[in-house]
């Protein structure tokens, strides 16, 4: 009995001490940590047309195209595939494929998740910020670049 | 309709008996209304009679709707630290509008295979059961419907309606689930409703009448005067523990935690609910909500004094000790486990029951040398 | 090749002293030897698996059949068996039967070893191996009528497949026992507020009694294995252990791969990376049990019960931690070969303090829940000896993990066969006598409070630890081959239980086979054991105390 009424008991302490942990999404937008992976950023100015975020991702997610003389002509992404584990951002020599921490993406169907370069460029980012920054020291590790000003708009 | 017929005859009942001198204090409703129009006999009883089920009904129904969609998930979502429904209209009050349009614009699912009458009465008999209930629940203010002599034994049978309608969908639904519910029902009903009802006989012997009007009348004298204080003859002060008897077993005939078994939702689904969809799945959380306050009713008129209460006018009073139930019956969700099926029997019959027996022979002695 | 862990050199002659002891066991059975990087490899033939089994179990103490691995070479088949010792994982020992292609039949182990039973089914559905004696060798996570075993080497993957209606027929039919109509056919699931996930329960009632459940899985099976397989080691496998048990036990999964690709590969992993991972994966378990223990509490109290959300909400205080740790709420890909991908998040002191702020407010929730659940008198009826699994039983299952633990099964590989920094940490094995839910229930909770104190100790290292030695990956070459032919089973102790790797490679740079041994296939198996003969309530509660994942039961 004592066990009932204790826990009837903290029920109720929670009860009447009012807090809430809900966050009324959309209302008040969510905070997200730096290093939250979200919809892809693609600067074609950077990318150098290596085809190796193609390679490594694990489930085909990039596609690009290239004519014969190794232009870039498309690079989409499908980001309803994507299981957004960032290994292309990881790969990626220049830094010209990033993924920014914007989780907001609707669709009607599922073939509009399939994002061309274009539309790639045009992901906003989550409330502007450029998650570069705090992914910096694993670039040092990773690649030994990432310094300098990079201008994606 | 068949609430409509068992009101009218018992008004009928209660013109024949009450119209003598020793009227209660708060007059039958459908009397005062027949008044008021100033229709009298047959026509003024009819009348009386169906407007002020009307009104009863319509205030309970009120209820339960605000209950449902509303006050439940918002008591719900206070233990749990959430906000719940907040998004439409003041408080999301307007959830209430929402969700029953959502609700009754369902497609009415069919099974195969279903028992038809039964399965389309069960939602019926459940609702009205409970609503006729409320015919001689005294809610102060002069608000009975009806108050024959035999009020307390009335509204037991009317409550215990429910579980022959919990019965038929159960069985009618010809789904496993529905009929392990059904089952469950009925061997919860068998098992607590006699120490319910038993429990409440220890009240009638202490008020030596089965009139509702009476008993509260009853509980309105004073019991002791503390430094000017009257505490007045309320049953749960007078016998806290069939009190407590009382609410457990109020508890297992409505079906809540921890006695929730024949809905069950994590161990049968939902139990009888199941193949029910759209405006019978409405009628079945309907009847399911009145009972909670029918529950409520019955404890608040005979534990709690009925309407009685300082200030504030007795109705109010009699609300407040219903929405206080159904409070603690949410609250008693959110702490209180689900007792397995046999152990739930067990308690029924091994310790309700013989204690329930114990206080009633208790409280007879008692009374038998008091008086 | 070498044998257990490449040590000093008197420990592996000890190892192999062991390895030649076991063979002079079971000798006239033993064709020849083919190690494995973890354990030696005994190769016998197809109809002595039983005995050799058995030889072995009591004699040698190997009490542990932890996986069933089978696969198709060139010129034959190969059923795995990799035996442990409960005592001492460590002491390990695999027998490999070779079956000929055109006649793939192995003797079963499953009279031997219970847990035999579905993974052998499993090894027949996917690769096509065949086991005489086996108690009901039909499917198991295909449905009946898929024609071709996917993980064999001439497997079609173009070709349709049908599964006809039939597939769908009335269940009741041939399962009704006897035609007096005493017992009901009731299926549980496969949607069913209480199966956690897609899993179907074929139930045999006598009233509300239970007199037998068949637990139908593979409705979330989605060729996990294969999809490694079909991956490289270096990165692209990483990925997806966190989609194995995805209740927030991602990183303990990333360990079982990293670990084993470790061990194959030959990777070091700095001491600092191991620190940070050993932080990381009890955040997962304290996550992963809260999960556990709020949704088990669902079971048992109602739908309405606060204490599910009261442990999300710890639950979801963890799962900020390690989103800004990893950059992920469930699927964190944080592991990398060699180490991790990030470093601690800057500015380290306030991530510190979110570690610290919520370790002081873990006591204070944990007595919460010992109020609301434990110290609850109703539970207690409910959930003490109810799903009784005695340790012998949970043994030949292969239960590992709280289950196991809850059955006084001391067993607990983060300490038996140590990896990580747990060795150089202060913590306890918890293991409680009861057998039954409750007991297991508070193997969880008190596991919660053992993961606080690995993960303030790590937290007080990484706070003092020199600022030029925070190295968090060795070097590691873009593409990784691993010897050919080389083949390893690394396990590791994941949120419910022993989580292992097989890895097979042929020389490429993805592995030739990948075979997960997954704790909750295991646990789930002894299912039927606790529930039989007990009410739908407690089935319903044992099955929450098992604390499976679908996910993971299926791959
Ligand atoms: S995040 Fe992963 S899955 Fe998505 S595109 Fe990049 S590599 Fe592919
Ligand atoms: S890896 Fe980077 S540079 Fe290379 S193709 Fe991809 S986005 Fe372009």
């Amino acid at each position: 009995m004592i066990g009932i009424l204790k826990g009837m008991a903290t029920t109720m302490k929670h009860a009447l001490d009012g807090k809430t942990f809900t966050v009324e999404y959309p209302d008040v937008a969510p905070e997200v940590s730096p290093r939250f992976r979200g919809v892809h950023k693609f600067s074609q100015e950077r990318c150098i047309w290596c085809r190796q975020c193609e390679n490594v991702c694990p489930n085909d997610t990039i596609q690009i195209v290239m004519d014969d003389k190794r232009n870039g002509e498309q690079y989409n992404l499908h980001i309803g595939q994507c299981i957004y584990c960032r290994l292309c951002e990881e790969v990626c020599p220049v830094d010209a494929i990033l993924l920014t921490q914007n989780f907001e993406f609707t669709a009607d169907t599922k073939d509009e998740f399939v994002y061309n370069k274009e539309q790639l460029k045009n992901v906003p980012w989550y409330k502007g910020i450029d998650p570069l920054n705090s992914r910096n020291p694993d670039r040092d590790a990773w690649i030994g670049e990432g310094e300098g000003e990079i201008d994606y708009e | 309709m068949t609430g409509g017929d068992v009101v009218l005859q018992t008004t009928n009942a209660t013109n024949a008996t009450g119209a003598g001198v020793s009227r209660p204090p708060s007059a039958p409703l459908a009397d005062s209304i027949a008044g008021m129009l100033g229709l009298d006999g047959v026509v003024g009883a009819v009348v009386g009679g169906l407007i002020g089920a009307f009104l009863i009904a319509n205030v309970m129904l009120t209820t339960t709707a605000i209950a449902g969609p509303w006050a439940k998930r918002k008591i719900t979502a206070s233990f749990t630290d959430r906000i719940a429904v907040n998004r439409v209209g003041p408080f999301g009050l307007l959830i209430i509008v929402a969700d029953s349009v959502r609700l009754l614009s369902k497609e009415l699912i069919v099974p195969d295979g279903v028992d038809r009458p039964a399965w389309d009465l069960a939602p019926i008999v459940i609702t009205f059961s409970a609503l006729i209930g409320f015919a001689v629940i005294p809610f102060g203010s002069g608000l009975q419907l009806a108050d024959p002599e035999t009020g307390v034994v009335f509204v037991f049978a009317a409550a215990s309606i429910a579980s022959v309608g919990v019965v038929m969908a159960g069985y009618a639904s010809n789904n496993k689930y529905s009929l392990l519910g059904g089952l469950r029902a009925i061997a919860s009903n068998i098992a607590y409703e006699i120490p319910l009802i038993v429990t409440a006989a220890s009240v009638v012997i202490f008020a030596g009448t089965l009139q509702m009007s009476e008993i509260v009348a009853v509980q309105r004298q004073p019991l002791v005067t503390v430094a000017g204080v009257t505490i007045p003859q309320w049953f749960a002060i007078v016998n806290p523990f069939a009190f407590a008897l009382f609410t457990l077993a109020n508890l297992a005939e409505i079906g809540r935690n921890p006695f929730d078994l024949p809905e069950a939702p994590t161990e049968i689904v939902a139990g009888f609910q199941t193949e029910y969809s759209s405006v019978y799945f409405v009628l079945l959380y309907l009847g399911e909500f009145i009972h909670i306050f029918l529950g409520g009713a019955i404890a608040a008129t005979l534990f709690l004094g009925g309407p009685a209460g300082p200030v504030l006018p007795g109705f109010v009073w009699f609300y407040v000790k219903m929405w206080a139930f159904f409070l603690f019956t949410q609250w008693a969700r959110s702490a209180v486990p689900r007792l397995r099926i046999d152990q739930f029997l067990d308690a029924g019959w091994k310790g309700m029951l013989v204690l329930s027996f114990a206080n009633l022979a208790l409280t007879a002695i008692l009374v038998g040398v008091i008086v | 090749m070498s044998l257990e862990e490449p040590g000093p050199d008197a420990d592996a002659a000890a190892v192999a002293r062991a390895a030649d002891e076991m063979e002079a066991l079971v000798g006239e059975h033993v064709r020849s030897r083919d190690d494995h990087l973890n354990a030696p490899g005994y190769v016998v033939r197809p109809d002595a698996v039983q005995d050799v089994l058995g030889t072995l179990r009591e004699e040698a103490n190997l009490d542990h059949l932890s996986c069933v691995t089978a696969q198709e070479y060139e010129d034959r088949y190969e059923s795995i068996y990799h035996l442990k010792s409960y005592d001492d994982p460590t002491h390990e020992a695999s027998v490999v039967v070779p079956t000929p292609k055109d006649d793939p039949r192995s003797e079963s182990a499953a009279p031997v070893f219970r847990t035999a039973d579905w993974h052998e089914r499993e090894a027949y559905d996917l690769v096509g191996v065949e086991y005489e004696d086996h108690p009901d060798l039909r499917r198991i996570l295909l449905p009946e009528t898929w024609q071709g075993h996917p993980l064999s080497l001439d497997y079609d993957q173009e070709r349709p497949q049908i599964v006809p209606l039939r597939e769908h027929a009335n269940p009741l039919e041939d399962d009704q026992e006897g035609d007096e109509g005493e017992t009901m056919y009731l299926n549980i699931g496969p949607h069913h507020p209480a199966t956690h996930g897609v899993l179907h329960l074929k139930t045999t009632l006598d009233g509300e009694q239970v007199i037998d459940v068949d637990p139908d899985i593979g409705y979330l099976h989605r060729c996990e294995e294969q999809l490694c397989q079909k991956s490289t080691y270096r990165y692209q496998i990483m990925p997806y252990p966190d989609r194995w048990d995805y209740i927030s036990a991602g990183l303990l999964n990333e360990w079982a791969y990293a670990r084993a690709i470790e061990d194959m590969a030959d990777i070091e992993v700095p001491e600092y990376a191991q620190v940070i991972r050993t932080m990381g994966a009890e955040l997962c378990r304290i996550a992963a049990h809260m999960l556990a223990v709020g949704t088990f509490a669902l079971d048992v109290y109602g739908d309405f019960t606060a204490i599910f959300m009261y442990a999300v909400r710890d639950r979801e205080k963890v799962q900020n931690i390690l989103e800004d740790l990893t950059g992920q709420r469930l699927m964190f890909n944080y592991f990398r070969l060699g180490g991790v991908v990030w470093d601690l998040p800057d500015p380290r002191e306030e991530f510190f303090e979110s570690i610290r702020d919520f370790l002081d407010h873990l006591p204070g929730s944990l007595e919460e829940y010992h109020d609301l659940i434990s110290a609850n008198e109703i539970l207690q009826v409910r959930t003490v000896d109810t799903g009784v699994l005695p340790p012998e039983v949970a043994k030949s299952y292969g239960a590992t993990g709280p289950v196991a633990r809850g059955s006084g099964v001391d067993y607990d590989l983060r300490r038996d066969d140590p990896y990580g920094y747990y060795d150089e940490l202060d913590w306890d094995v918890v293991t409680e006598d009861g057998m039954d839910n409750y007991s297991r229930l508070l193997v969880r909770l008190r596991e919660v409070e053992e993961s606080a104190k690995i993960i303030e100790q790590c937290v007080d290292l990484l706070e003092d630890w020199p600022t030029d030695d925070r190295t968090i990956q060795s070097n590691v070459p873009r593409t990784i081959r691993p010897d050919d032919d080389t083949e390893v089973y690394r396990a590791v102790e994941a949120a419910k239980g022993e989580l292992g790797i097989y890895m097979r490679s042929d020389g490429t740079e993805q592995p030739a086979r990948f075979k997960i041994r997954s704790p909750c296939f295991s646990n789930l198996q002894t299912l039927p054991e606790m529930s039989n003969g007990e009410y739908i309530p407690d089935l319903v509660a044992s099955l929450g105390s098992l604390d499976i994942v679908l996910g993971e039961v299926d791959r």
